[in-house]
């Protein structure tokens, strides 16, 4: 045994916490454009870097191989395909997960940053890297990256 | 100690600086982003010329992410090089350049990029809701503390023990306050305030008045170090870090020495040595001490060794601190005039010790010809110092 206490109780201890109340997150420059572009237009863009010929999606305001600024935005349309995958039987509570949830990275076009998101429509046993994937968006949009609802397979 | 035997001496040849403000819509990594592009554009460096990055943020608490440093590395530029973030709370500001100075001192490195930033809008309602849990969590939270309260016995047992009178201490506000109106970053610059202005502040915690501090804010600064042996190929002008120190007294606040602060003492004493300084009152020229609170610039220039306790206060009086006297003090407009964003304070106090050494200070660069400058910050739980002495060759 490592433990010599076993039971709480049996200490003078002191219940707290060591967050603040809450914070506020904000999605920056390029976050905003993102998320307006996604609830008004239903639109996903990104931004481009000319000299390192990469998209960021969400977009930055920077590149970060080179540090250029990036001003050039364009709309990735709602395509991609996976690039990594995982299908999850528990949640972060170790509460299971009925039907499992599926994961993955989905890149919107050649040398695209990809972007995290769940998928829908699809069986487990049917997700392949490369599988090609459209989202789905929410018709009411607020401006979050849950307006994208899942992304599923491409008929 | 050895203090001799360091490898390569290291200049700085670049520093840019944000606005500071409530910033809320950019992200830290926004803020980074643009002061680390600044330093490299004024050092005429690209990011693919630094060989490594040194990060500088306080507690993870004010930005609300944890594990801070690798969520702010793709905006300070460190992504695949060799980064590492430090912090010792405020004292980073001036400990963050040491750790870039001592990875281009060992030789290792030949340019380093020294990012700070601080978003201190993101914690509510206040930055004191984080600092609520710096304290021992049987002993002191019961009590619900706050750091005003804190300081503001600081202050008080300061002027207790070297009767200082709060209307000097008070000065060093309006000083301040009107240094920064030269500061395009400023926040906190006003070029009307007097002495009765602070004396009516609203009381926070008494002795310490509403405008005896500098309150929370947004930003970021950088700096660019390189090695002696390329320092000539980026500028005519490289202003050279010539000694660093550091040291950090009990974690018990009340049992420290709280009249006079001996761990900046100690810092400076080391940092005074590596540089060659044996009379620093005669050979440094000027000063950005740390100055979150009036009181503190005060008391940390006595730390510095700059004035004998208690007599900081009447230098200040006799005007001998301001921009054009005999010894300019933060000229920079220091944290009470432009602004109090943690760890970015690296502007503040490493950047205008190089835009003043450099003489590129514009309208803040002091008349009399400085060679020699020292830099502080103070922090963690007010018991940390960083110092800096700088030069110009």
């Amino acid at each position: 045994m490592l433990e010599r206490i076993e039971k709480s109780s049996e200490i003078r201890h002191w219940i707290g916490d060591m967050e603040a109340d809450h914070y506020y997150y904000s999605a920056g420059i390029a976050g905003e454009k993102f998320f307006v572009a996604l609830r008004d237009e239903g639109k996903i863009v990104g931004a481009h870097c000319a000299t390192c010929n990469l998209t960021y999606v969400p977009p930055r305001i920077y590149c970060e191989r080179c540090f250029a600024e990036l001003t050039e935005h364009k709309d990735m349309g709602k395509r991609g395909c996976v690039v990594a995958f995982t299908v999850a039987h528990y949640d972060k509570a170790g509460q299971r997960l009925d039907p499992p949830e599926s994961f993955a990275l989905i890149s919107l076009g050649p040398r695209t940053t990809p972007l995290l998101h769940k998928l829908g429509e699809i069986a487990p046993e049917k997700i392949c890297v490369g599988l090609e994937v459209e989202a789905v968006l929410k018709p009411q949009r607020e401006g979050k990256i849950t307006d994208i609802l899942y992304f599923k397979p491409v008929k | 100690m050895n203090l001799k035997k360091i490898r390569k001496d290291v200049a700085v040849v670049g520093a840019g600086m944000t606005v500071f403000a409530r910033r809320l819509q950019e992200t830290g990594k926004e803020m980074a982003w643009e002061a680390a592009k600044m330093a490299l554009d004024e050092a005429g460096l690209t990011l693919q010329d630094i060989d490594a990055v040194i990060m500088g943020s306080a507690p993870d608490a004010f930005d609300g992410v944890h594990k801070k440093g690798d969520w702010l590395l793709d905006g300070a530029g460190g992504t695949n090089k060799p980064y590492m973030r430090v912090f010792i709370g405020g004292g980073t500001a001036v400990f963050a350049p040491i750790a870039g100075w001592w990875h281009v001192a060992s030789g290792m490195f030949q340019r380093v990029l020294v990012v700070c930033e601080e978003k201190m809008s993101s914690v509510q309602p206040h930055a004191q809701s984080a600092f609520g849990h710096i304290w021992d969590p049987i002993l002191d939270r019961p009590l619900k503390p706050n750091l005003v309260w804190i300081f503001s016995m600081e202050m008080q047992r300061y002027m207790y023990k070297y009767n200082v009178r709060y209307e000097d201490i008070a000065l060093v506000a309006v000083k301040n306050k009107r240094n920064a109106v030269g500061h395009p970053c400023a926040q906190l610059a006003d070029p009307n305030i007097t002495l009765e202005d602070v004396l009516n502040s609203e009381p926070m915690a008494l002795p310490v008045r509403r405008l005896d501090i500098s309150p929370p804010s947004d930003g970021a600064a950088a700096i660019v170090l390189v090695s002696e042996d390329v320092a000539y190929e980026h500028t005519d002008t490289p202003v050279w870090i010539d000694g660093v120190g550091w040291c950090i007294d009990t974690t018990m606040w009340t049992n420290r020495d709280l009249a006079f602060p001996k761990f900046v003492a100690r810092a400076a004493k080391m940092a005074y040595e590596m540089a060659g300084i044996k009379d620093p009152r005669k050979e440094i020229d000027f000063a950005e001490p740390y100055d979150p609170f009036d009181y503190k610039e005060l008391q940390h220039l006595e730390g510095l060794l700059l004035a004998e306790p208690g007599e900081a206060a009447i230098m200040t009086r006799e005007g001998k601190t301001q921009r054009d006297g005999e010894f300019p003090v933060c000229p920079s407009g220091g944290l009470l005039g432009v602004g109090n964003p943690i760890a970015a304070a690296l502007g503040i106090k490493i950047g205008e010790l190089y835009w003043q050494l450099a003489g590129k200070a514009g309208p803040r660069q002091v008349k009399k010809d400085v060679r020699t400058g020292v830099a502080q910050a103070w922090g963690d739980l007010m018991q940390v110092s960083s110092v800096v002495v700088m030069r110009r060759r």
